[in-house]
């Protein structure tokens, strides 16, 4: 029996020695796997992207865009994030919604612009889905519920526009897991803080939008969809009660009634 | 690591021996990914000849024990890899480092799978490093 145990033991050392001594090995850098994983990314961004172009009004006011985008990137120059990897899309809709594409594609509709009491507000939106690109939850919500395998279809062109339809009212309609929701919330804070942009202004937005929910029936689908709007608030609020900061708007109040003017012009 | 020693059984015995190690082979064969289909080909077989004589039972024991431990660390790559293409897991280092494990592991396995058919096919006894000795328990004369 001892023999037997010995041996046994013998054999499952060799395995785990095998299976670390490989582990030291950076295997994905040597595959080249995040290459493959950016360029499965970039063909998804772009084939969502140009589906979407097919179907909904874009902005062609170029002040609305030259306004967005300075918001974008005083955001993103204050946290570090490589704005050349982001690209700003306005659409001209109605709705209040926000959210990501894969490969840094953010898409904003006006009824969203339009809605928001103030550019903070606004801010705190785009923070929010930029912490869902900077943390890569738009692909981990892709993989999860479509798949790799059929995404890596899709990247082959052999996907069929049905699929890549609904894949794409998934990523519009639809919020990320309750953990993914509040990990980008609490990000959107820490990029607005860094910014030295005054979090509250978002808090109060999603309590307001939740409270005209009714009112704008269909048209909030950026609250409907997403974790309860009041919690959500709550938790915002508790996580920036840090001890007063110089806050400063991301744009000027000029700014501002100028972006709105210009919107609703279109 | 093996010990072969000549015991000459009958022809029909070498012969039925021999195919309990072909039939570990049978889902290489048939080109099949679920790991367990090696361990239900073996385990009929093993089935089939429990009233067999004992040169013909030690043989099928010892095959049907070499596709069990292959059976848990093939699942685990197996399922490791679905939650890769269904999950939100990714490809990491850790992974690609189990997957060669186990395919140098599969690979002695085979070789030895084969080595143990021939060998059995000419009327030797074969007792592999481990289950060799754990067989030896099991399976009494």
């Amino acid at each position: 029996m001892k023999k037997l145990i010995f041996q046994g033991l013998v054999i499952i050392a060799l395995f785990f020695a095998l299976w670390f001594s490989l582990r030291a090995v950076n295997w994905v850098k040597l595959f080249k796997i995040e290459k493959l994983t950016n360029n499965t990314q970039k063909k998804l961004g772009d084939l969502f992207w140009e589906t979407f172009l097919h179907t909904e009004k874009i902005n062609s006011n170029p002040e609305v865009e030259r306004i967005i985008d300075s918001i974008v990137q005083k955001i993103c120059v204050a946290n570090s994030i490589n704005y050349a990897s982001i690209q700003v899309h306005i659409i001209i809709k109605e709705e209040v919604n926000a959210f990501a594409l894969p490969n840094g594609h953010l898409l904003i509709y006006s009824g969203l612009i339009a809605e928001s009491k103030n550019a903070d507000a606004l801010s705190g939106v785009i923070c929010h889905e930029l912490a869902h690109i900077q943390l890569n939850h738009v692909m981990q919500k892709l993989i999860k519920q479509v798949g790799l395998s059929v995404l890596t279809t899709m990247t082959n062109g052999s996907g069929g526009a049905e699929i890549i339809k609904k894949t794409l009212h998934t990523l519009s309609s639809t919020a990320f897991d309750r953990s993914l929701e509040k990990e980008a919330d609490l990000k959107a804070v820490d990029y607005l803080i860094q910014a030295k942009a005054n979090p509250l202004p978002f808090a109060m937005f999603l309590k307001n939008l939740s409270t005209q929910e009714k009112k704008l029936s269909g048209f909030t689908n950026w609250i409907s969809t997403h974790p309860d709007p009041i919690e959500r608030a709550k938790y915002i609020a508790d996580y920036c009660k840090t001890p007063s900061m110089p806050y400063q708007s991301i744009i000027s109040n000029q700014t501002w009634s100028s972006l709105q003017n210009n919107l609703h012009e279109q | 690591m093996t010990t072969t020693t000549l015991i000459n059984p009958t022809e029909h015995e070498a012969e039925k021996a021999s195919n309990s190690y072909l039939m570990s082979l049978i889902a290489v064969i048939a080109g099949l990914p679920l790991p367990i289909i090696n361990l239900i080909a073996t385990l009929i077989f093993f089935i089939g000849n429990r009233k067999g004589t004992y040169f013909v039972r030690w043989h099928c024991t010892q095959a049907l024990l070499s596709q069990l431990s292959m059976l848990f660390v093939n699942s685990f790559a197996f399922w490791w890899s679905v939650s890769i293409l269904f999950t939100a897991e990714t490809i990491t280092n850790q992974f690609i480092a189990y997957v060669f494990t186990i395919l140098i592991v599969n690979i002695i396995e085979f070789i030895a799978t084969i080595q143990a058919a021939i060998k059995t096919r000419k009327g030797m006894h074969v007792a592999w490093w481990f289950y060799g000795t754990l067989t030896n328990i099991i399976c009494k004369p």
